[in-house]
């Protein structure tokens, strides 16, 4: 059976066709969905560009086969930032997209998509010192040095094991 | 910009970037952040534009600017090109930063907060110095909220709730009138203000429109709350609570912190500015930490029960049980007393409860205003039901067993009790009707027997039962009459626990069983133990055991299979609890980490290595593996488990055994998850220690006068007496329990079967030595504080981390009955009348304000 195919328009008032199931990854757009029902018109999202909105849809193509993320809730989070390889793959952008794509996520509700997304922003953060981290994402050390000296101190606390 | 911009566009978005960055210059402040409703599209980020601006970067003619991205793409390749590698190399250094840009800026609050909560709390704290931004973001309650739940610790919500509206002024109905009064003596407003720093408030700015357009409404209140207030209420109560505890005076924090928003050191309470109080998650978590590193150190203060100052409080013989929950413990003792503790002053309650005719053996009680009640059992075969807030007798179930009642259970619906005559009994705490749930239901294939009175549901129609009960042929059952009689249990039942329907019992005949309370049946039985249990604890998903192997045991409770067996004692274990931390989800994720370690398994016996079902089949072999939860597929003993080896949950996790050998050890995972022995302590250096810290200067001299004259008897006592060498004769008691409550002569209490090889010359010991069949009890009341140990060490300097020295071997007078633990402490009741415990807040202000919030694991 194939799904019906629905269009999709970007912020910059691009339209992009996408197979029902797959836009449907939004929780977002399935809503809207059943609310309005499918009248054929474009369907517009105002907070993502074609360029986000393409990338995003890449995924939601990937993963249409997903079982359904059943009910996970914060509860069966488990503290793992492991990623699978294609996801991987696909975050391998630059960090202005990186982080568009969350947001965009975010916005259009793709739970997992969010949950790479800030998987692997936080895998850049792991194990980094504080300058790299500075230097990972552009950050102008704002602190003085007796104050990152009293932070430091105060920090110890992590340590004691 | 309408071409060919998928693919390429996200491998050269700051060509794009830099472009449009130009044609908003030079107004960039409010062109990206500003234009909220076409979003973030093709706008770059201030981040980017602040790079830029500092950049000097020239004017670009405008014939440039007219063509199309794809084209001043091409055009700028082309320009790098014919540059040399030097020049090149410049450009891309200059560029670089283009390519990075801070997710604390670029992203919304709610958004690194779920980055954030991916992280260790090492990392996060860490990643505070990238910049003050940072710091806020990652310094908010909410997220280490999160992280502490996620460590496997519990917090007393309903304490925390109770504290927070008692310190929140808006929320009671005269707020409005204290609402001026609050901002009147909040004089640290207007200065907090000024504190904040201005690149943060810039960053506010920014950040605000990309946490509205994504979220398609408007994120300012979540992110008022989430951030900004929290971090202003921060910083006002740590300032006010500066001022009280430390009298510093305000101009000089208002200097040094002032630059760091949230400040330096976390502190208990935020306000925001509606004067609503929380929390602060992030003290409930240092604190915790530091007080997980004590515990992990062994860094603890001793106290006793009773205060040292008071000795006439004390149990008068050795102390078989106790319970402690909040402010109160409550002990049962070979005196036949029943005592309540307070264990802020550490002195007696109200008078001991007087109403057995024997030991006191097992006792539970619940001080919450509904329930109200203490019940205990004796070796005189009887239960009493006594009101904790009084003392006084409720009731008494004279001859509830044919034996000692060795230990017993209860909930709101029913009692449970389990004996030395081999038998466990189930009665009901409240009026019973046949035609309520919690009613027995008659089983005949099981194990249990019914009295008389119990109506066969099964055999009545309802309707006739209805008219029975209308009409008093059938009357409900009135409080703590007997339900049922489970017999299966070849030996005495030395120790129970109930757990929702469950009732789990262990049994000097080495196995442990499971029965369903509603019908009494035996759900399964569980091996193992090589001698009698004697404790037993049940978490709905592991059952630890404690025995006369001296081993203590961890079962997974779906399965029944053994998945630890924790070898350290010398001498039989006689009580046991764990915790094992488990975070929110924990079954499935218990589930994930067993199978993995039976895959692992597999592969290993696929790939030839030596994998069997080791243990058992070793020990057979007459090896002795250690199978302290070991994931070595060469370590586990058993498949089919539901949970891992060792027990699965957090690192934190805990095991506190206590033994006749007289120590107390506590257990934590190594890195491999496996238990092994953190500390051993001991009774009597607790003692010792509870001693020395609280006794005046006048008691500890006359304490040390008394015991050099006891000191001097002793050695003339002691010389002659040779002790009997042999280690642990201990008879291979199919029950051990009964062997030390049996009756008043107590073979078991001091019997010889002190590890005596440690003994040294210096057997100085006390009075009861040899022959005397009861614990030190008859000494003058001041004696509890005369054991060697206590005069050899007066005078020493207080070993705060690791125990002092072990001045002396003891006769069995520490033998170990009865550990508790929670957060902070462990409360122990040996032979010795004098209950002691282990303090891990260990003295520590802060440690010691959070733990009212804190619970076990």
């Amino acid at each position: 059976m194939a799904s019906p195919i629905i269009t999709l328009t970007s912020s910059d008032g691009v339209d992009i066709s996408v197979d029902r199931t797959v836009a449907e990854r939004s929780v977002l757009i399935k809503n809207m969905l059943e609310d309005l029902g499918d009248s054929g018109e474009a369907i517009p999202i105002p907070n993502v560009n074609e360029a986000v909105l393409k990338k995003v849809i890449e995924w939601c193509d990937h993963h249409k086969n997903d079982p359904p993320t059943a009910g996970d809730d914060d509860d069966t989070r488990r503290k793992t930032t492991d990623i699978d390889e294609w996801d991987q793959k696909f975050m391998q952008v630059d960090q202005e997209m990186l982080f568009e794509v969350i947001l965009a996520a975010n916005y259009l509700d793709i739970k997992a998509l969010l949950d790479v997304g800030c998987k692997t922003v936080a895998n850049m953060i792991k194990g980094k010192s504080p300058e790299e981290i500075r230097k990972t994402f552009n950050i102008q050390n704002d602190f003085t040095p007796e104050e990152e000296d009293q932070i430091r101190r105060e920090n110890e606390w992590a340590e004691d094991r | 910009m309408e071409q060919e911009r998928g693919a390429e566009f996200s491998t050269r978005p700051n060509l794009q970037l830099q472009a449009s960055t130009f044609s908003t210059y030079p107004e960039p402040t409010l062109s990206p952040s500003f234009k909220v409703d076409e979003g973030y599209s093709d706008d770059t980020r201030s981040q980017s534009e602040k790079e830029l601006i500092s950049d000097n970067v020239m004017m670009l003619p405008d014939w440039v600017l007219a063509q199309s991205e794809a084209n001043r793409a091409e055009l700028a390749y082309s320009l790098l090109r014919s540059l040399s590698t030097t020049a090149l190399a410049g450009v891309v250094e200059r560029l670089n930063p283009l390519l990075h840009m801070d997710p604390v800026v670029k992203l919304p609050p709610e958004l690194t907060f779920q980055i954030f909560s991916y992280l260790e709390p090492r990392t996060l704290l860490n990643a505070t110095l990238a910049s003050r931004s940072w710091r806020s973001r990652i310094l908010n309650s909410g997220l280490w909220r999160v992280l502490y739940i996620d460590e496997g610790w519990r917090v007393d919500t309903k304490a925390i709730r109770r504290y927070e509206l008692e310190h929140s002024e808006a929320l009671s109905p005269q707020t409005r009138k204290s609402r001026p009064r609050h901002s009147e003596t909040d004089l640290g407003e207007p200065k907090h203000k000024k504190r904040v720093p201005p690149e943060w408030l810039n960053s506010r700015s920014i950040e605000g429109p990309s946490a509205s357009d994504t979220n398609g409404h408007t994120s300012t209140p979540a992110d008022y709350e989430g951030d900004h207030h929290m971090t202003d209420a921060n910083d006002r109560v740590s300032l006010v609570s500066a001022e009280g505890t430390a009298d510093v005076p305000t101009a000089t924090i208002l200097q040094l912190p002032s630059l760091l928003s949230p400040p330096l050191k976390p502190s208990l309470l935020m306000r925001y500015p509606d004067g609503t109080a929380r929390l602060n998650w992030i003290y409930l978590y240092k604190q915790r930490r530091r007080l997980e590193a004590n515990w992990h150190h062994g860094r603890y203060t001793n106290f006793q029960l009773p205060d040292p100052s008071y000795p006439e409080e004390a149990h008068k013989e050795c102390v078989y049980a106790i319970q402690f929950e909040g402010r109160w413990l409550v002990s049962g003792s070979r005196d036949r007393t029943v005592r309540v503790w307070d264990l802020e002053t550490k002195r007696l309650w109200h008078k001991p409860l007087v109403g057995h005719s024997k030991s006191v053996l097992c006792l539970q009680f619940d001080p919450s205003p509904e329930e109200d009640v203490i019940i205990s059992g004796s070796s005189d075969r009887s239960v009493i039901i006594w009101s904790f807030s009084t003392g006084r007798k409720i009731h008494k179930i004279e001859n509830a067993h044919a034996d000692s009642v060795l230990n017993l259970k209860f909930d709101h619906r029913y009692l449970v009790t389990c004996s030395k005559d081999r038998t466990v009994k189930v009665w009901n705490r409240r009026y019973l009707v046949p035609t309520h749930e919690d009613y027995p239901r008659i089983c005949k294939t099981g194990g249990a027997t019914y009295p008389s009175y119990i109506v066969d549901l099964n055999e009545i129609a309802p309707s006739v039962l209805e008219a029975s009960l209308a009409n008093g042929q059938i009357k409900g059952l009135s409080p703590f009459s007997m339900l049922m009689v489970v017999e299966g249990h070849g030996a005495a039942v030395n120790a129970m626990q109930l757990h929702g329907d469950e009732i789990v019992t262990a049994s000097g005949d080495r196995t442990i069983k499971v029965w369903n309370i509603r019908t009494g049946t035996c759900v399964k039985t569980l091996m193992g133990h090589e001698k009698g249990i004697a404790c037993v604890q049940f978490d709905s998903r592991r059952i630890i055991s404690g025995s006369n192997d001296n081993t203590v045991r961890i079962y997974d409770h779906i399965s029944g299979a053994e998945v630890a067996c924790l070898r350290g004692h010398n001498n039989l274990v006689r009580t046991v609890q764990a915790g094992f931390g488990d975070p929110p989800g924990a079954d499935e994720a218990l589930r994930q980490e067993a199978l993995e370690v039976e895959n692992a398994f597999w592969k290993a016996q696929q790939d030839g290595e030596n994998a069997d079902l080791g243990p058992r089949a070793l020990r057979r072999a007459g090896y002795r593996t250690n199978t302290a939860g070991s994931r070595d597929p060469r370590d586990i003993p058993a498949l089919g488990a539901k949970i891992p080896p060792g027990g699965g949950g957090s690192s934190w996790g805990r095991i506190v055994s206590g033994s006749y050998d007289e120590s107390i050890l506590i257990w934590h995972k190594d890195r491999d998850g496996a238990w092994s022995i953190g500390h051993r302590l001991r009774q009597a250096d607790a003692v010792a220690n509870a001693v020395r810290a609280n006794l005046s200067e006048a008691a500890r001299v006359a304490v040390a006068a008394q015991a050099q004259q006891l000191q001097a008897a002793q050695v003339l006592m002691t010389l002659p007496v040779a002790r009997n060498p042999t280690q642990n004769t201990t008879p291979e008691a199919a029950d051990p329990a009964p062997e030390q409550n049996e009756n008043d002569a107590e073979p078991a209490v001091n019997d010889d079967n002190s590890d005596a090889p440690a003994a040294p010359a210096q057997q100085d010991n006390t009075v009861d030595r040899n022959g005397e069949p009861a614990p030190p009890l008859d000494l003058p009341l001041l004696a509890p504080a005369l054991h060697p140990q206590v005069l050899n060490q007066a005078g020493l300097p207080h070993h705060i981390n690791g125990r002092p020295p072990r001045p002396a071997h003891n006769p069995p007078t520490s033998r170990v009955f009865k550990v508790q633990f929670d957060s902070r402490k462990i409360v122990c009741a040996s032979v010795d009348p004098r209950i002691v415990g282990w303090d891990f807040a260990c003295g520590d202000e802060e440690i010691e304000e959070a733990c009212p919030f804190f619970q076990g694991l």
